[in-house]
């Protein structure tokens, strides 16, 4: 077992604003945190609560969903229904107390790369204030 | 609200039981949908009845749901409407839940007309099993007595136990001695009403109050009921030990009414995967569990179906591995049905809440939880 803890984090970030944006903070070398392994999908909307179960189950220590700002998807609606799945998951994840801080929601435009640097950072820092999740050992899940 | 006073001839199923018959005669209907007892004679099942001499000693308020109603609909609907008026008689918690399959578009209503009374609860189904005799006393005295102490869990927690939106409602509560409220709650239940030359502008003061005073006591059983229930289930080891001895049969998810799916994600291909993967997985971990997917499984369909689950017991009443599978969903139903503002079942219009949005909507959830949770906290006190 390693003692040291670096944790893992996983984005999923919608490819036409997020990953845009992230793309951006990369060329302008902005620095962001190496824990975070992104995943990019073509909307928020596509992000299916099971994809954020499933890493939280493998034992992944934060999950960041990310999308265009309210009324910018480009599928019109998209990041709204993604906004109502990510609290039917937050609601799930506190009713059994496990722990429903290491997931979070974040509107980040093509343009913003300095506001993705400021929230990958900020909640790498917190999911490391946290600490390692709890059901990456667990084996009889 | 008001509706009309039936007056109650021997017991309340016969009664009912007449009043059917009627609307056969009166034409109000041509079919029929309740249980009737198996002629094993220790469960029930639905029928669809077209003769009517099949009405007797049928059950149209059975001790326990051995197969959810909502199920009932959708099996004779699934390949299109029914073409004649066919009245069925259900519990609040399968009509409502077949309110959330015609939301999913797993159902068509037209031509059904729902008739619904003021539930008491019922029996375990692995109880019921073990003594039919008894438990038809056991039963029968709850009834009577309104007393839920031997009647399901979810049962004792039920604060939706009345008026759902169905076309015809029995109000058993704040009657007289030997007289039952029937209550329109469409236009389709004013028509029945008026073709029987009922009179349905009794005022309904009596039952509203104590429909009232019921839901109250429900809700502090509730309360504390999940309470008690949360130091089973909060934490990843409070919940893994409650819920380690699932031995994934599916049995839940396939009884439940909302769990539509023709085929279930986790029973799909989708869901299969490379013994490599299992192998890393252990070699991470030390060990894994074989099948690995208990906590993925309820976790997942939660997430699937949460906002439609109508707290109707039916998944527990199928764990051969006693797991209070449905208490658990109740609490993460109320959770996530309270934010979302939805009950699953009250009105057909409603949308489905993970089809709809507002645009300027719950922005207080989008920041970090720890701010987020200060702020609900404090705007709840
Ligand atoms: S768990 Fe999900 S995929 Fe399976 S039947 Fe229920 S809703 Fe469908
Ligand atoms: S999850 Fe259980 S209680 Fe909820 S609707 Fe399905 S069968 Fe009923
Ligand atoms: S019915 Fe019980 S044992 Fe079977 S999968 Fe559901 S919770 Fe597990
Ligand atoms: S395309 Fe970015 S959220 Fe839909």
């Amino acid at each position: 077992m390693n003692d040291e803890y670096t944790p893992r984090i996983v984005g999923f970030l919608c490819n036409w604003c997020s990953y845009t944006g992230a793309d951006l903070a990369g060329v302008s070398r902005l620095k962001v945190p190496p824990s975070l392994r992104i995943i990019r999908v073509m909307c928020s909307g596509r992000i299916d609560p099971l994809f954020v179960l499933k890493a939280f189950l493998k034992g992944i220590d934060g999950v960041m969903m990310m999308g265009c700002h309210p009324g910018e998807c480009h599928y019109q609606k998209g990041n709204y229904n993604a906004r109502r799945r990510f609290i039917l998951l937050q609601k799930i994840l506190e009713a059994f107390d496990l722990e429903p801080e290491r997931l979070g929601i974040w509107w980040v435009s093509a343009s913003e790369a300095t506001k993705y640097a400021k929230v990958t950072t900020e909640f790498a820092k917190e999911i490391e204030k946290i600490g390692p999740s709890p059901v990456a050992n667990e084996i009889f899940l | 609200m008001r509706g009309s006073v039936l007056p109650i001839e021997n017991n309340l199923e016969e009664t009912i039981l007449n009043f059917i018959k009627e609307a056969f005669d009166k034409k109000c209907i041509e079919a029929v949908i309740l249980p009737k007892r198996i002629p094993s004679g220790d469960s029930f099942a639905y029928l669809l009845i077209k003769d009517k001499s099949i009405l007797e000693g049928a059950s149209p308020f059975p001790p326990v749901i051995p197969v959810q109603g909502a199920k009932a609909i959708s099996s004779l609907t699934r390949q299109g409407s029914v073409k004649k008026k066919i009245l069925a008689i259900m519990h609040p918690c399968e009509i409502r839940a077949t309110i959330e399959l015609f939301k999913l578009k797993q159902t068509t209503l037209n031509n059904l007309i729902f008739m619904s009374y003021d539930c008491p609860g019922v029996l375990p189904l692995s109880d019921y099993l073990e003594n039919p005799d008894e438990n038809d006393q056991t039963f029968l005295a709850a009834q009577q007595k309104w007393d839920s102490k031997d009647m399901r869990p979810v049962c004792k927690i039920c604060t939706e136990f009345s008026a759902p939106a169905s076309d015809l409602h029995i109000g058993q509560l704040g009657t007289d001695e030997g007289k039952i409220f029937l209550i329109p709650n469409s236009s389709v239940g004013k028509e029945f009403l008026n073709a029987f030359g009922l009179n349905s502008d009794v005022p309904l003061d009596e039952w509203e109050a104590e429909v009232e005073k019921l839901k109250k006591e429900r809700e502090n059983n509730k309360k504390d009921a999940q309470e008690k229930l949360k130091t089973k289930v909060e934490g990843p080891e409070n919940l893994l030990e409650t819920l380690s001895s699932c031995i994934t049969c599916h049995n839940c998810m396939r009884v439940c009414p909302v769990c539509y799916c023709r085929q279930c994600y986790f029973d799909s291909d989708a869901f299969k995967f490379p013994p490599d993967n299992f192998i890393s997985k252990s070699e991470k971990k030390g060990s894994i569990r074989l099948p690995s997917d208990t906590l993925i499984f309820h976790l997942g369909r939660m997430s699937h179906m949460i906002h439609s689950c109508v707290s109707c017991g039916t998944c527990e009443d199928a764990c051969p591995m006693d797991i209070p599978i449905a208490q658990i969903f109740n609490l993460v139903a109320d959770k996530t049905q309270q934010v979302l503002d939805y009950k699953p079942g009250r009105n057909i219009e409603e949308p489905l809440p993970t089809v709809t949005y507002q645009e300027e909507e719950l922005q207080e959830f989008e920041k970090p939880y720890s701010e987020t949770y200060i702020k609900v906290e404090e705007t709840n006190v």
